[in-house]
């Protein structure tokens, strides 16, 4: 090649890729610097019109008692009802599908009262025999409900009754806390649909996503009118939805409601930008904020704080003792100075800062203030400060006995760890490096390994790692819905799963104080009796949080009515009163 | 040619099987399963009932059996996350994929080739030189930025729709379908095209300069020929071998579904069917899949294969 084509194609790459650079960066970054205004969209609101939703994933079933998915849950909140419900915005438990109810002395036996001369969506009238009958499917052990355990207390099911067409009476085997808060939990099916499956057995492969819409019915404010596989939900108002706004306007507001399958977060974010999707389904980047803060100055995207998280992410070590029983390290990794040692190693602020551009708030325990109901401030904390984290490491024997900048104990054994975390996450990812270069500075090693979502939980399960940092979420904001985190033979206690009997003292008094606290009903007990739940916890830090990010949802200027929640879906759970302008 | 085709064909049919059992037992063998797909929030008798439920807590032989003797019967399985026959999703999408595949291919064909043949036959030009450095960009440029850019020009100009395969407004009549397709196709097949057009340029431009080297070509113009004519009549032909063997790879690539491009232009195709399916452990989804893919890479390798042959008598005749 002569010289001057050459210089052209140098010439032509160069302005190839600082013209692809300007580009992206003028387009995704934004203006960048402090979050300013477009919190809330404000607006009285109007019945019609469309609202765009995207979701990230395909709906694998319609049925919400085979299926865990969150895409099967929004499908469910959007179609079906329940008895009661949470008020996920307040924490309030509301009447739904029941108009009332009433409850023993005893606080074991609640009687419901139905509203009168409700109907399906297809047109058949609810009764009280398919409230019986969702009872029956979700306890049915041929149906394997993935809600059967949630719906449960001291492993007993509860018993459903109806003595009239309009009563149900809910009786639950032992006292419990949540009380009826529990049944938010099991959507109401129509027997007229789904009777004959699960006398046949066949009710696991009902509702798949392959059902077409005229086969579905509920009690939701819409109803499924197009399933396009691969591209989008289109749901239409339920002519027979039963909800009035205090106006008496008829809800929902919307005509329609389109869920639009878009994998790629990138490219959900450029549909955001250009007006061609009103929500997500999940929270924003923390880069994302920068990108949209040029539409929001334009009023054209508003900026939802739905707030703090109440499913942090968490760094925990394997204590099950059988699995260090024949590993050097055995003599000091289940001690809780290691730990303590760590969680004095992280500075929480710049670990907030660098991991979510700040938008996120330090903590020092599972509970997060986004869990306002529950949080107590009154666990123990551990302030920044690599010399305490030192001085600990160095109590149980951990300094630096070679020219290396690794600690090592008595008989020469380095202090490193493997960790896990899922691969593609990026801020689990993120967050595991910057645990790694941080506790660096206190001579401990951590060798990050992301491996795939589902090899990281057989391995969990079987108790094969070392370290594990990743994403937990929890199944509800009251402890006594969450006992499976909570008590040492639940399938959530992480560090140490499905213990026949509690491995530690400690773990024997926070079963003792959650089965307390789960069975009491006055809410003051039970909250006094979690605070010491979670200060055992910060003293002895089975696993470590740091920070809990601020929740932000992008919305279209033109989305009206929002009740957002830190519970997922943030803003689907009250779709019925979501609207738009005309 | 009838027993070089049978023979292609047998060995075709032999990859699939071999790729898809691969697959199958791979799928089966790796921690995890589709158990775990929601979490680790069920417990071990939950699990054990569901692996129960959903047959895998049968020995591998013993599921691999009769998921072969299913597809003797053409029956691939229930997927596990889905729960849905694994044929039906895979009829729904790879309908989808193969659409996108020979938009793709027709795309870079039309753009890689004349490219090819125009810096073949310019070396050093300028043309040549600029042509050359847009197919490095195009190669160079991984396929999630092109796939951005591209959708962010889309949003930007609202020229085209930005992703999906159809509008909502959903069509009436094939005729209206087709449009709306049409409509959809250009952003994801240019991030497909483009890439590939890229590659057809530089192989074709190679492989031209190498036939226009060879004593015959000379021999053609001093019989008298035009550069032209031997260009077409015996250059260009010469340097088709290469670019046909990159072909099958390109046409299997393209069949199996891309999975980066079909997740930011939203195009419901096999890519993103796999992925899902390799995620959850869907060992039935994945099996299909795999076929599919493996079946698209044979068709690819088999019609490029019967070309090569019926162009060049060495390779029918196995020299």
């Amino acid at each position: 090649m002569n010289r001057q084509p050459r210089t052209l194609l140098t010439l032509l790459l160069i302005a190839a890729v600082a013209g692809t650079a300007y580009f992206l960066w003028r387009d995704l970054q934004g203006g960048g610097g402090e979050l300013r205004g477009g919190i809330g969209v404000e607006g009285p609101p109007a019945r019609g019109g469309r609202l765009t939703v995207t979701l990230r994933s395909e709906p694998r079933s319609f049925n919400r008692l085979t299926s865990g998915s969150s895409v099967t849950d929004v499908f469910t909140h959007l179609t079906q009802g329940r008895l009661v419900r949470i008020n996920r915005a307040t924490q309030v438990l509301e009447p739904w599908l029941a108009e009332r109810w009433e409850a023993s002395a005893d606080n074991r036996t609640f009687t419901l009262t139905l509203r009168e001369g409700l109907t399906w969506s297809d047109g058949t009238p609810f009764s009280v025999e398919d409230v019986l009958f969702s009872a029956r499917a979700v306890y049915d052990p041929r149906v394997n409900s993935v809600l059967a355990s949630t719906l449960r207390v001291n492993d007993q099911p509860l018993a459903f009754t109806a003595p009239d067409a309009r009563t149900i009476v809910v009786g639950f085997p032992a006292p419990f806390g949540p009380g009826l808060r529990l049944i938010d939990n099991l959507p109401i099916l129509p027997r007229h649909k789904l009777e004959s499956a699960l006398d046949a057995g066949t009710f696991g492969q009902a509702w798949t996503a392959a059902t077409p819409p005229a086969d579905l019915a509920g009690m939701g404010p819409f109803q499924l009118s197009v399933y396009e596989p691969g591209q989008r939900l289109v749901f239409v108002r339920n002519p027979r939805y039963w909800r009035t706004a205090d106006d008496g306007t008829a809800l929902p507001y919307l005509d329609e409601l389109v869920l639009e399958i878009v994998p790629d977060q990138s490219a959900e974010l450029l549909r955001l930008q250009a007006g061609q999707v009103d929500m997500f389904q999940q929270a924003l980047r923390p880069e994302d904020l920068a990108t949209l803060q040029p539409l929001v100055d334009q009023q054209r995207v508003s900026l939802i704080e739905v707030g703090v998280t109440t499913d942090p992410n968490v760094f925990f070590f394997n204590l099950r003792d059988k699995f260090w029983e024949r590993d050097p390290r055995r003599a000091w990794i289940g001690r809780r100075e290691l730990r303590q040692a760590i969680s004095h190693a992280i500075d929480r602020e710049a670990f907030a800062e660098a991991v979510y551009l700040g938008a996120a708030v330090p903590i020092w325990g599972p509970v997060t203030p986004g869990n306002r109901e529950w949080f107590s401030p009154n666990v123990p904390r551990y302030p920044y400060d690599p010399e305490r984290a030192r001085t600990l490491l160095a109590g149980l024997g951990l300094t630096n006995r070679d020219d290396d900048e690794w600690l090592e104990d008595g008989e020469g054994t380095e202090v490193r760890f493997t960790v896990l975390t899922y691969r593609g996450n990026q801020i689990l990812e993120r967050e595991a490096a910057l645990l790694a270069q941080e506790l660096r500075k206190v001579g401990i090693a951590l060798d990050v390994v992301p491996i795939e979502q589902n090899t990281l939980i057989d391995r969990m399960v079987r108790g094969d790692f070392e370290a594990i940092h990743f994403s937990y979420f929890a199944t509800d904001l009251d402890p006594a819905l969450s006992k499976d985190f909570w008590l040492s033979s639940g399938a959530a206690h992480i560090w140490n799963m499905a213990q026949g009997r509690p491995a530690t003292e400690w773990e024997a008094e926070i079963d003792r104080l959650i089965a307390e606290q789960s069975a009491a009903t006055d809410p003051e007990v039970r909250r006094r009796l979690f605070a010491d739940v979670q200060r055992i916890f910060g003293e002895h830090l089975p696993a470590l949080y740091f920070a809990a990010p601020r929740m932000y949802m992008g919305v279209s200027a033109r989305t009206r009515n929002l009740t957002p929640s830190v519970l997922r879906p943030q803003l689907l759970w009250a779709a019925d009163t979501l609207a738009v302008t005309p | 040619m009838l027993t070089f085709t049978i023979r292609r064909v047998l060995f075709a049919l032999f990859l699939i099987w071999v790729v898809a059992s691969a697959a199958f037992v791979l799928t089966r063998l790796a921690p995890g399963d589709a158990t775990f797909v929601d979490g680790p929030l069920s417990s071990d008798t939950q699990r054990a009932a569901m692996r129960a439920q959903l047959g895998l807590d049968r020995p591998l032989l013993t599921q691999y059996g009769s998921w072969l003797a299913g597809i003797v019967r053409l029956d691939f399985g229930t997927s596990l996350l889905y729960t849905r026959p694994v044929g039906e999703l895979l009829a729904e999408r790879a309908a989808n994929t193969a659409i996108l595949a020979t938009a793709a291919l027709l795309l870079a064909t039309l753009l890689g080739v004349p490219a090819g043949i125009y810096t073949g036959t310019h070396q050093g030009g300028l043309g040549a030189t600029l042509t050359r450095g847009i197919s490095i960009v195009l190669l160079s440029t991984p396929s999630l930025i092109a796939s951005l850019l591209l959708v962010l020009v889309a949003t930007r100009t609202g020229w085209l729709p930005p992703g999906g395969m159809t509008s909502m407004a959903g069509a009436s009549g094939w005729v209206s379908w087709l449009g709306d397709v049409l409509r959809h196709l250009p952003v994801p097949t240019l991030a497909l095209a483009l890439p590939l057009a890229a590659t057809l340029e530089r192989l074709q431009s190679q492989a031209l300069v190498e036939a226009q080297a060879r004593p015959f070509v000379a021999a053609a113009r001093a019989r008298g020929l035009s550069a032209a004519e031997a260009l077409a009549r015996h250059a260009w032909p010469a340097s088709l071998g290469p670019l046909l063997g990159i072909y099958g790879l390109m046409i299997g690539s393209l069949l199996s579904g891309s999975f980066v491009v079909e997740a930011v232009t939203a195009w419901p195709g096999l890519g993103r069917l796999m992925v899902d399916a390799l995620v959850a452990r869907d060992l039935y989804l994945v099996a299909g899949a795999a076929a599919a893919g493996a079946s698209g890479l044979a068709m690819g390798t088999l019609a490029t294969d019967l070309l090569h042959a019926w162009v060049d008598p060495r390779v029918r005749e196995g020299r």
